[in-house]
């Protein structure tokens, strides 16, 4: 890491502890970085911290358990079948950008379960990253490659498991950093509206009752665990997938 | 009378019709060959001949429109062929033994049996030191190098090269070219080798099978009269520069038709 990295946001943080010490920031509104860190350590220590951050972290697994496999499949099928791909295509492109917060209400009443609401919403988006990249991964499957697996006897469920899993996995794992992403943004903005636990329950109560530092400390701790979840996404992908040029880099 | 010998490879009659607009294309006009067992057979054309075509029908990964092509099969289990890619087409997610043991493991061959032909294979091409290595880590030459060892290890009865070299610098394509040479002595395979350099195919055929520019027929097939172990050096020899120019004169025509089609279809 180059040093402009760290003294970049060094550097803000100071200029904003000053800024709110000498008054010229309303420290009501932006209490100081150092009153911050301090109120985030205490509700670490009283367990609140760990309990609504717990909870937002299995709302996040969840929602990308419940939106990877079927993403997958559907991606695949997508990338796979021109016909499917021409069916969907349009359907995709209606429901997509709709900002998925808005499905809340929809599946809240399909749903009896608040949890299950929340967690379904989470998926949406995610679903749709990751059946896109996935399809994507299908296409660009290098042609001669496909003919020499299938010369070399990869034929059915080999050809599936053996080449179109593996070489569309790059991309899979494309789909799933950027829905980790935005599974972590919907899930926060659901949480703010509709629930008593979770890291944004715990930002939108802190801001109700003017408890300005817990909701700084509540954000802080939201900005650390995308930062956390991005990176111990790199890891894994590192991990499994060892035969990508860059695996720092996109997905080739 | 000699005695009846069914050839190794019995192509008979074979044509290729890529369907598209209106009739459709023709891109193998009849064309029959014999390549007897333990030949090497350079075929030589034009580009967009249909000498590719020719090999991939003979691999099965094209129907023929009509005729027929026959492999005599020697051993029972043996694939019938294996193939070379130009693009060496490894699978980029296996390292290099995983994708040379590729074709026996989807035959079924026993873990350890599959890896003992592997590694042999991989010994025979020199490149035993990066049996883990990935593809994207070796070079061009050393891709190539797996993709022969992949298609050896599959032990199939006839050896299939679709202008193996081609993608090659120079320098690397004349140590592949030996290294070709010593493979196939040790092996004694039966070989259908596509290339469109007559002194690759001279250097390595026992016969060369030139066909015409599009729709390809076979034109001529040439005997290459060179002894054999051979050479680099035997380029230098007066023998090599006479069939060189002999077949050249043969193909120059050919790949002049291609060229005032292709400015045809320009217009």
């Amino acid at each position: 890491m180059s040093w402009i990295a760290v003294a970049s946001p060094l550097l803000l943080l100071v200029g904003w502890e000053i800024a709110s010490a000498t008054g010229l920031l309303r420290a009501v509104f932006f209490p100081r970085p150092t009153t911050v860190a301090e109120h985030f350590l205490r509700l670490v220590v009283d367990g609140s911290l760990p309990h609504h951050g717990g909870v937002t972290v299995m709302r996040v697994a969840w929602t990308v358990l419940l939106a990877t496999p079927p993403a997958v499949a559907v991606g695949l099928a997508m990338g796979i079948s021109r016909r499917t791909r021409e069916g969907l295509d349009p359907l995709f492109a209606v429901i997509y950008p709709i900002p998925s917060v808005l499905f809340l209400p929809l599946i809240s009443f399909l749903l009896r379960s608040a949890e299950a609401a929340l967690v379904v919403t989470g998926a949406i988006t995610p679903f749709f990253l990751v059946a896109y990249t996935t399809m994507t991964g299908v296409q660009q499957l290098d042609r001669t490659v496909l003919e020499a697996a299938t010369h070399y006897g990869a034929r059915g469920w080999r050809l599936f498991l053996k080449v179109l899993l593996p070489g569309t996995l790059p991309f899979i794992f494309t789909g799933l950093r950027l829905g980790l992403g935005y599974a972590l943004i919907v899930l926060i903005a659901v949480e703010m509206v509709s629930a008593r636990d979770g890291l944004g329950a715990l930002l939108w109560l802190s801001w109700g009752i003017l408890k300005v530092e817990e909701m700084y400390a509540a954000l802080v701790a939201i900005a650390l665990l995308g930062a956390f979840l991005t990176w111990g996404l790199g890891l894994l992908r590192a991990r499994l997938l060892p035969w990508v040029e860059d695996v720092a880099g996109t997905a080739r | 009378m000699p005695p009846l010998r069914s050839p190794k490879v019995l192509i008979r009659e074979v044509s290729v019709v890529f369907k598209g607009r209106g009739s459709g294309l023709l891109a193998l006009d009849r064309v029959s060959l014999e390549i007897e067992a333990g030949e090497f057979l350079c075929l030589v054309g034009p580009s967009g001949c249909g000498k590719s075509t020719l090999l991939r029908v003979c691999a099965g990964l094209i129907p023929q429109t009509s005729g027929e092509v026959t492999i005599q099969a020697d051993r029972p289990g043996a694939p019938l062929t294996a193939m070379v890619f130009q693009e060496h087409a490894l699978l980029p997610w296996r390292t290099v033994l995983d994708n040379v043991v590729f074709g026996p493991e989807n035959r079924g061959v026993p873990e350890a049996d599959r890896y003992a032909r592997g590694r042999e294979m991989l010994a025979l091409v020199g490149l035993t030191p990066f049996a883990g290595a990935y593809p994207h880590q070796l070079s061009g030459g050393m891709k190539q190098r797996v993709g022969i060892a992949r298609a050896l290890a599959n032990d199939p009865e006839v050896l299939l090269m679709d202008e193996p070299l081609a993608a090659l610098d120079a320098q690397t394509r004349t140590i592949m070219q030996e290294e070709l040479l010593r493979i196939w002595a040790e092996l004694g395979k039966t070989v259908i080798y596509v290339t469109h350099s007559i002194d690759e195919a001279l250097l390595l055929g026992d016969r060369i099978a030139l066909l015409t520019a599009r729709p390809g027929r076979l034109k001529q097939v040439f005997p290459v009269a060179l002894g054999r172990p051979r050479g680099l050096e035997v380029r230098a020899s007066p023998e090599f520069g006479a069939l060189v120019d002999k077949i050249w004169a043969e193909l120059r025509e050919e790949v002049l038709r291609t060229m005032r089609e292709e400015e045809g279809t320009r217009r």
